[in-house]
């Protein structure tokens, strides 16, 4: 016998594991099961593992101290051979492991897979998808840079407005009542220990169970779940048409993985890792501080929210959210698993997607906030300028140096909070437009106080040239009326006494 | 042995070459003050004013090699810095509460000269001083006005040349003497203001001539600017 024959023989003589892991690979499963619709479980499973050992090459190096975080991360960067690399394979593993876990979810969904037997196994899952993004965002936190400062200030101010313990509930959180190196210490036996533990744990009561309860067949419309006979039924349909897991479904798998880790390498090597962006110091304002991407699509909700629906919507609608994810397999545990037969969860699904698209698209742009230096950074196209008096010229400097740049883009650039002005004076005559500096509404602050009436002045002139040569400025017909004294001008009638105007 | 060798290769072709995803040298941000770079300095502070070349834009052009050769670093630094009273121009010094260092300052200077003076541009002459030398009298700014501008300005704001009007009284009340000065010496070629050589027909002015012109002209801001019914009083202290 060779050595290692007999090496192997000693071990499994006292751990005794063979047996059980023959079984759970071999197991039959149903054919239609073997499909490349059933990939993306174990892709992020592949996927935690690939973050597993990502991250503690990475714990090699870090160090979660306030001082040094963001140095060491630069020291990465730039001196460590292909430490870029190795952040930005933890960085994209990251969005990759959100987005697929989000996708196995979403099919899990879809194919009822939820239902009888295997309610446990969806609400582990749902812990799983949170804590999943609870990597995600204290992972951000590590990074302790500009965004990393935005997340903290916007996830505090969150917990801060939880009634009677918010106080605490802060303190808890930030390790003291600011961001500070005690919250850095913090997030980092959050990512490194308390969370990657429990996830480990619950993935493999998840995956135990997923083998002990069989893989979810393809759903037939009209065979329904029923308590009493569906498990007589699957192993029948495992074992009748069905084929052991390995290799029969398990090459799938592995051939998706690999393309995820690929994908993966490929992102890290072309779009490389994230930051660290400005070192988190709040005396800096004149950033854009963004989350990553799994969050964009928060930051888009708090940012349309009127402000006083933030706080009831922060504080209900998570915990409801959840509760429906959990309550999910008790309301809906039997019936009808096929999506041709369950419409409402397929539009969930689609409208859910499309809001996450438009929400995550926009928070990319972020149109609502002011652009802070386009007042001095956009240029006014030249267009724009070219024969104009020197008043309307000036009047262009009011714009710029009042920033109303920085809410309204002319000649598409310069800030998307407030309308594009390249064609206002169609809209607008020149009254409405000193209307709308001076008093402002929707939105744009009045310039009232802050306008000398030769700058009022001198911005509405220039206000009034923004129209296309082809269409005239928008002008108040009844004001070449009362220039005439109140009469209209080709009007035969003598203005009476006391219609001339005085001047 | 083979895939030992891929894998190989990849490491070495990773580590070798340059990645598009390699950061580059230096912080990804660097702090808003480690900028030194003019394009940058001048493309986020300047352009939405004085133009993306210094050229074109609503305010000086500051691409303009004679105005280069006219203005000395201290007063070009002292605007930056501080600002130019009595005009749009904002002071970028963090003295002035804007968010330029004393080095950004010099960079966007030594910059601009780089980039946009030309020497000779004087060609022997020697022009009108940058700053005015004496106080001036705008008694016979009028005169100078009436044969160097009006042309193309016109005689009076109700009247405005081809040019436009300089007599407008908002936009008296929004320039300086100096802005008047600078454009009178140095011209605007972006667009079409002749500089002192050229503005009046036959000869060039003299530096006692744009300073009388200057005053004179400042001097025409009425008392109430830009107050929509000038006949009226305000209602009202102006917050300027
Ligand atoms: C904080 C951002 C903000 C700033 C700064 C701002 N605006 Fe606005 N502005 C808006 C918004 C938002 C609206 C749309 C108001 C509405 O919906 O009624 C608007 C509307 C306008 C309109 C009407 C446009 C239309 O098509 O009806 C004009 C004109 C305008 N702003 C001019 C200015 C000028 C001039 C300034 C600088 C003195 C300025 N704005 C500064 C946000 C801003
Ligand atoms: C908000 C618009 C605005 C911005 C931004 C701005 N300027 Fe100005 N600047 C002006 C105006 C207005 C004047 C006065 C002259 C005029 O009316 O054209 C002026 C004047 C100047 C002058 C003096 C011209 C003279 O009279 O000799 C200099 C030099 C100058 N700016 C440089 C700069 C530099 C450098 C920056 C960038 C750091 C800058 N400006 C940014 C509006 C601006
Ligand atoms: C040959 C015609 C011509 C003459 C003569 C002339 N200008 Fe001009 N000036 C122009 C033109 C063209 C403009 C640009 C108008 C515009 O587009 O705003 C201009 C603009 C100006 C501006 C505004 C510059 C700006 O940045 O907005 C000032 C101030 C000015 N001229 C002053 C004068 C003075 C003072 C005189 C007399 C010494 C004078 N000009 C003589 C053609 C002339």
């Amino acid at each position: 016998m060779p050595w290692y024959r007999r090496t192997y023989d000693w071990l499994e003589r006292r751990l005794q594991l063979e047996g059980p892991i023959k079984d759970a690979v071999l197991h039959p499963v149903p054919k239609s099961t073997a499909s490349w619709w059933y990939v993306f479980g174990s892709a992020s499973a592949v996927l935690l593992v690939l973050q597993v050992v990502t991250g503690i090459l990475l714990a090699l190096v870090y160090s979660p101290s306030a001082s040094h975080a963001w140095n060491i991360l630069q020291v990465l960067n730039q001196q460590v051979p292909l430490g870029w690399f190795l952040r930005a394979m933890h960085g994209w593993g990251s969005n990759f492991m959100v987005a697929v876990v989000v996708i196995h979810m979403a099919q899990v969904f879809l194919f009822g897979a939820y239902k009888f037997p295997r309610e446990l196994t969806w609400i582990i899952g749902v812990f799983l998808l949170l804590l999943t993004l609870g990597m995600a965002f204290t992972g951000q936190v590590l990074r302790f840079d500009q965004d990393a400062y935005w997340g903290l200030a916007i996830g505090a101010s969150i917990l801060g407005r939880v009634p009677w313990i918010g106080g605490q509930l802060v303190h808890l959180m930030l390790g003291g009542p600011i961001i500070n190196g005690a919250t850095l210490t913090r997030f980092f036996a959050l990512h490194v220990f308390i969370l990657p533990g429990t996830l480990l744990v619950l993935t493999v009561l998840h995956v135990w169970m997923v083998v002990k309860l069989g893989i979810n067949e393809w759903p037939m419309p009209g065979r329904l779940v029923r308590r009493e006979t569906y498990i007589q039924e699957y192993n029948e349909l495992a074992h009748k048409d069905g084929l052991p897991f390995f290799p029969g479904a398990a090459w799938k798998d592995a051939y998706f993985a690999a393309a995820i880790l690929l994908a993966v390498a490929i992102c890290a090597a072309i779009f490389g890792p994230y930051g660290p962006t400005g070192t988190p110091d709040p005396t800096v304002i004149n950033t854009v501080p963004r989350p990553d991407p799994p969050f964009l699509w928060i930051y888009t909700v708090l940012s349309y929210l009127p402000p006083e629906m933030e706080t009831p919507f922060l504080l209900i609608v998570p915990p409801i959210a959840i509760a429906v994810l959990l309550g999910l397999p008790f309301v809906a545990g039997v019936g009808e698993k096929s999506w041709w037969r369950r419409p409402v969860a397929v539009f969930t699904v689609m409208f859910l997607a499309v809001c996450w698209a438009s929400f995550t698209h926009l928070a990319t742009s972020t149109p609502w906030s002011p652009k802070m230096n386009a007042w001095s950074g956009s240029p006014i196209p030249t267009a724009f300028l070219e024969h104009r008096t020197p008043l309307e010229r000036q009047g262009a400097n009011v714009f710029q140096e009042k920033q109303c740049r920085n809410c309204h883009s002319i000649g598409g650039s310069g800030g998307e909070r407030g309308p594009a002005l390249d064609d206002v004076a169609t809209r607008l005559t020149e009254d409405q437009l000193i209307r709308q500096v001076l008093l402002g509404g929707g939105n744009m602050p009045a310039y009232g106080s802050t306008l000398s009436p030769p700058e009022t002045t001198a911005l509405v002139r220039f206000l009034n040239t923004l129209h296309p040569n082809y269409q005239p400025a928008a002008s108040d017909a009844s004001r070449a009326v009362a220039e005439q004294g109140g009469v209209p001008p080709a009007s035969t009638v003598e203005p009476g006494n006391g219609q001339h105007k005085t001047q | 042995m083979r895939r030992f060798g891929l894998v190989l290769l990849a490491t070495t072709a990773l580590s070798g070459c340059h990645m598009p995803g390699q950061p580059q040298p230096g912080p990804e941000v660097p702090r808003p003050e480690a900028v030194m770079s003019f394009a940058q300095l001048y493309g986020e502070n300047c352009s939405g004013c004085h133009g993306a070349d210094g050229r074109n834009g609503s305010a000086m052009e500051l691409a303009n090699p004679l105005y280069l050769a006219i203005i000395d670093d201290a007063a070009l630094r002292n605007i930056i810095t501080n600002g130019e009273k009595g005009t749009l121009m904002p002071g970028f010094g963090n003295a002035a509460g804007g968010n330029l260092t004393d080095e950004q300052v010099n960079a966007l200077v030594s910059g601009m000269r780089a980039k946009w003076a030309k020497p000779n541009v004087l060609s022997g002459m020697t022009a009108p001083a940058w700053k005015a030398s004496h106080p001036g009298d705008a008694t016979r700014g009028a005169a100078v006005y009436a044969q160097a501008c009006a042309r193309c300005h016109g005689n009076t704001p109700q009247k405005p040349g081809p040019a436009g009007s300089i007599l407008d009284g908002s936009f008296l009340a929004l320039v300086n003497d100096q802005t008047i000065r600078t454009i009178v010496i140095a011209g605007r070629d972006d667009i079409g203001q002749p500089d002192w050589r050229n503005v009046m027909p036959g000869r060039a002015l003299t530096d006692a001539e744009i300073t009388d012109l200057s005053v004179w002209l400042i001097a025409q801001t009425p008392p109430h600017p830009g107050h929509p019914y000038p006949g009226t009083q305000p209602l009202a202290p102006h917050t300027r």
